[in-house]
């Protein structure tokens, strides 16, 4: 039953996070009526999952040999673009915002394209939400016994851990002043994007598309990825026990870019709003 | 959403690039079977040929699926239950690469000795 738990609390951990930090997003703004994106966004990727799940148990030959591993690398790439254009967009209207009234007004603008936010839970679900489906039925399939019924009440027990675990975020979210609340956010998502990236780069490796290199260092003595608090770090900051050079770079550049572009001094003419209180 | 359809043909360049790449440099390696029973690996030492290429052919004999999990090349492939999984292996320097089944991890555990 532990093991089960581990396993799926570790898995859906990713995806609660980034659902709690976009609904806190949305409450902060005020725009509570934007969480039917993130909820679609959520439901289809859960339901997308599910189809994988099932698509990957029809499949034979190179479709299942490369196909999901194709996806996979396609929807961690997909996430790490949304995640630094959200954060961003965020920035951009952080800035701007200076009271209250003028909150209102940067809302009704962003309300455009509160579409994203939905597309961004929609990976942050499906992105691991194939592997849980299909661990899942893998424990109910061999259901039969005692100690198969724990296993299931583990895993379940897992993902609701981590649902529970996500909507800590978006409660002590609420909490936050404003002027906090969007600092705090695009640090978090840029860590979170940058060890996405850094996954999506391991995973190229590992196809072969990238040129293989080797660990420069290994922390599993100290915190083992397959731990609940290694399986944490990887979901908060990308954190890995062996990483390669590639990643380890991938990680840092985009740190590096990222964090120009956000709190980088703003540059004349890179306005992405403009500001009606004074024109 | 210009934006978004320019990302979108990002990915699907991106998904084209593997697919190309893929059979690159696949010079008839290895095939290395590989069996899941009972949720452990079947041998659970692995030994193949270091700075080669080669293709782990991993048959799941369990009704359930298994993730075949390797930390370090980073390599993740699921193999539902009573299915084969021809899974290509970058060429490895000499060493020991252990994995487990992520599904079972307490007794799928097993090691690829390259030499």
């Amino acid at each position: 039953m532990g093991a089960t738990f581990v396993v799926t609390l570790r898995e859906a951990f990713e995806a609660a996070l980034i659902l709690g930090i976009v609904y806190s997003y949305l409450e902060k703004i005020g725009a509570r009526d934007g969480f039917r994106y993130v909820t679609w966004g959520g439901a289809v990727g859960l339901l997308s999952s599910v189809a994988m799940g099932i698509a990957v148990t029809y499949l034979t030959g190179p479709l299942l040999d490369v196909g999901p591993e194709i996806i996979t690398v396609v929807v961690i790439f997909a996430a790490v673009g949304l995640l630094t254009w959200h954060a961003w967009w965020m920035q951009q209207h952080a800035r701007l915002i200076g009271g209250q009234v003028q909150h209102r007004i940067d809302l009704a603008r962003a309300r455009n394209r509160l579409w994203v936010v939905g597309l961004i839970a929609f990976t942050g679900v499906f992105r691991e939400g194939a592997e849980t489906v299909l661990f899942l039925w893998g424990i109910l399939a061999q259901a039969g016994s005692e100690a198969g019924w724990g296993s299931v009440a583990g895993g379940v027990a897992g993902v609701a851990g981590a649902a529970a675990l996500g909507f800590t975020i978006f409660r002590s979210g609420k909490h936050v002043s404003l002027r906090y609340f969007f600092g705090i956010t695009t640090a978090f998502i840029m860590l979170l994007a940058a060890g996405l990236l850094s996954n999506g780069i391991g995973r190229l490796q590992g196809l072969g598309v990238l040129p293989l290199s080797y660990p420069l260092w290994d922390t599993s003595w100290l915190l083992s990825d397959g731990s609940i608090a290694g399986g944490f770090l990887s979901g908060l900051v990308g954190y890995r026990a062996q990483p390669t050079l590639p990643e380890v770079c991938a990680y840092v550049a985009y740190l590096i870019v990222a964090g120009a572009l956000f709190f980088g001094r703003r540059a004349p003419g890179a306005v992405g709003f403009t500001d009606p209180t004074r024109s | 959403m210009k934006r978004m359809v320019m990302a979108g043909v990002a990915g699907l360049l991106l998904g084209a690039a593997l697919v190309a790449a893929l059979p690159a440099g696949a010079q008839a390696p290895e095939e290395i079977p590989l069996a899941i029973e009972k949720n452990r690996f079947q041998p659970d030492v692995i030994k193949v040929k270091a700075d080669a290429p080669f293709v782990l052919v991993i048959t799941n004999k369990d009704k359930g699926p298994e993730e075949f999990d390797m930390a370090q090349p980073r390599i993740e492939k699921v193999i539902p239950g009573g299915k084969t999984v021809r899974l290509r292996m970058p060429a490895l320097k000499a060493g020991k690469y252990p994995f487990v089944g992520e599904y079972h991890s307490e007794t799928a555990k097993a090691t690829i000795v390259a030499e």
